[in-house]
């Protein structure tokens, strides 16, 4: 489908909204955190539900993988995929002021993902005047609660199995550093392509304004 | 007299944002920089009264143009526009040099007020 | 619950739970899918902190929870499989689940008035069928794990996941440069058993044997049931002389070993053969092809034996 591409300027347009919702997101975060989070340049692509995992090939190395899907008006929708790596899941207790064996990592990285992505895509949303949604976030899958010894599965396998409804995404991907704990982070958004139509549709009306 | 003006902002949109709202004595001499690099290069090259710095932009950020700026004593007039609104982030630029700290989507009203404090207007 | 009244009437028909609390936690309002699944009165509830109510709530983590929802202004969630439940209360399938509370999703949101967050709301969904029937599962999924690694018979691990076992082993002793032997022992005459008492006499020699030998095996050994009569054993981390040093002990043992079958004595005794990793060695089928050959060695020399593939070689050079 040709109509989902975003143009030069609406691309840059969406890129400018989730620059806006990631500063304020991440003041919140910070204030919250008590922590200051170093801010990179998103980066925004289209993805075929084949490459799909091909394109996650690096965040494959993550141990945790937690989903959460949104929803807003206007048919804006999508899922949200938070990757941590190995050496970042012991932090995240001192993160998040838990102590140590108040609650499970499973949990702690739940509990963050939720954060980091709700708050995101609240200023996101309030930008294009709209409103969010979410479902419960899940652990997609996790190497700490592997109990069997195919340890090898991963991100990558896990969307290799399913087949997907869908032909082309837009994957906006984040990544949050929090340089008190040196902890890292990608958040990864995965719009599908009806969602896309209807984003596109909001860009142009904030671009008419130009 | 119109004054040199630079907006270096690695969005179309923002550096339109910041450009449409310039009061008129600033809008005569506008060049642009998309990205840290071409903005210390314009620096370097020709004098420049007022420049309306991004943070978050490739290759060189908004901090490493203000590093480049200090390093090089160049005299110019740092208005930083930055989605970054954390409080360390802003003391950082302030520290750095920067006149004032803009959050954005930058508004008429509050452009319009930093510029008449620091005698820009 | 609210002016509105379908709101009033759906809030109360809900088949889920509802609890508001002010931002100093205590109850301003509950539904009566709530109040009936706690067994509380509104006087013990209503205008209470929630702590008081609900003394079973863990106070440091709720609190936690509560303040993100009210500083971040967003909604938080708990589930039951991080926490089986937060309130203690009873569930609509008492006899027929284990489950002596309701297993629940939590969701908190907040709510704002006058664009200030003023409130927040607690909504407790009865996950317990959910509950029940993943967990069921998972028990299903675990047993099915385990059977496909497992030898029926014998219950050490199957070739097949033996097999996996070594690849790993060996990948990593190369990698790291470490040790690996592997012990293959063959029953001496298990034909003639099985021919002589039957094939009922054999599988019990066969479930003994193997647990035996897993007795006098370390921990981080791996060992499994590799053919009819073959049982093999990885030992990482092991060189010649430890691996023959082990051999000759469980070789040793299963001699001194004395089945019983139908008020029968059974005595038998294995043959071993050891090979560890040598450079030369490019797969892990190098090192299976080498303790085989160590194997049919201590076979053609007399049986009830160890020999390892160090002696073949010199055998062979001499």
């Amino acid at each position: 489908m040709n109509n989902v591409n975003l143009n030069e300027d609406q691309q840059d347009c969406l890129q400018e909204i989730i620059n806006v919702a990631m500063g304020q997101a991440s003041d919140q975060l910070a204030r919250y955190l008590d922590t200051f989070v170093y801010l990179k340049v998103p980066s925004i692509e289209q993805v075929s539900a084949q490459h799909l995992s091909d394109t996650l090939k690096y965040e494959a190395q993550s141990v945790a993988v937690v989903s959460q899907g949104f929803f807003g008006y206007e048919g804006i929708r999508g899922e949200a995929l938070l990757m941590y790596q190995p050496k970042d899941s012991d932090r995240l207790a001192d993160l998040l002021g838990y102590e140590p064996d108040e609650l499970s990592v499973e949990e702690q990285i739940i509990d963050l993902s939720s954060i980091l992505t709700t708050t995101f895509l609240n200023v996101f949303a309030s930008q294009i005047d709209n409103q969010m949604s979410y479902s419960a976030p899940r652990l997609l899958f996790s190497s700490n609660a592997d109990n069997n010894t195919s340890s090898q599965s991963s991100i990558s396998e896990h969307i290799q199995h399913n087949s997907f409804n869908w032909d082309t995404a837009l994957k906006v991907k984040i990544s949050y550093q929090v340089t008190d704990y040196s902890f890292n982070c990608d958040m990864i958004l995965l719009i599908p392509e009806s969602a896309i139509i209807n984003i596109t549709s909001v860009i142009d009306r904030i671009l008419e304004e130009y | 007299m119109s004054l040199s003006v630079l907006i270096c902002d690695d969005s179309n949109m923002a550096r339109k944002q910041v450009l449409r709202i310039l009061p008129e004595s600033l809008s005569e001499n506008v060049q642009l920089a998309t990205n840290g690099v071409e903005a210390l290069e314009i620096l370097n090259n020709q004098p420049i009264d007022v420049l309306f710095l991004d943070l978050t932009m490739p290759i060189v950020d908004g901090v490493g143009v203000l590093q480049g700026i200090k390093e090089a004593g160049i005299s110019v007039n740092v208005f930083v526009i930055s989605a970054d609104i954390q409080p360390e982030m802003q003391n950082k630029v302030l520290e750095l040099g920067a006149k004032a700290f803009l959050r954005k989507p930058v508004q008429l009203d509050v452009l319009t007020t930093h510029l008449k404090q620091h005698d820009i207007i | 619950m609210s002016a509105n009244p379908f709101c009033t009437t759906i809030a109360e028909q809900l088949n889920t739970g509802i609890l508001i609390l002010d931002l100093d936690y205590n109850i301003v309002e509950w539904n009566r899918f709530f109040a009936i699944h706690a067994h509380k009165d509104a006087k013990e509830v209503i205008g209470k902190n929630v702590f008081t109510a609900f003394p079973e709530l863990p106070q440091k983590w709720f609190e936690r929870k509560l303040s993100s929802v009210i500083q971040l202004n967003t909604q938080s969630f708990c589930s039951w499989e991080q926490r089986h439940h937060l309130f203690e209360l009873s569930h609509t399938r008492p006899i027929t689940t284990d489950s002596h509370f309701m297993a629940q999703n939590c969701t908190f949101l907040p709510i704002e008035t006058d664009k200030v967050i003023s409130h927040i709301c607690i909504l407790i969904e009865d996950v317990t069928d959910v509950c029940h029937y993943q967990t069921k599962l998972n028990k299903v999924l675990d047993e099915l794990a385990k059977a496909n690694r497992i030898d029926g018979l014998t219950q050490v691990f199957n070739r097949k996941h033996w097999e996996e076992c070594l690849d790993k082993e060996f990948s990593r002793a190369r990698r790291y440069d470490h040790g690996l032997a592997l012990i293959m022992f063959d029953l001496d005459h298990f034909k003639l058993l099985n021919d002589t008492y039957g094939h009922q006499c054999g599988d019990t020699v066969l479930i003994e044997t193997a647990q035996k030998i897993s007795s006098l095996l370390r921990l981080c050994d791996q060992f499994g049931r590799y053919g009819g009569e073959e049982f093999a054993a990885i030992l990482p981390e092991t060189d010649l002389i430890g691996a023959v040093d082990v051999a000759e002990r469980i070789c040793k043992e299963i001699e001194k070993l004395v089945i019983k079958f139908q008020d029968k004595d059974i005595r038998i005794s294995t043959s071993v053969g050891v090979a560890t990793i040598n450079p030369n060695d490019k797969r892990y089928e190098d090192l299976i092809s080498n303790a085989d050959l160590a194997l049919y060695e201590a076979k053609a020399t007399g049986r009830n034996k160890v020999c390892s593939a160090k002696e073949i070689e010199y055998i062979l050079e001499e």
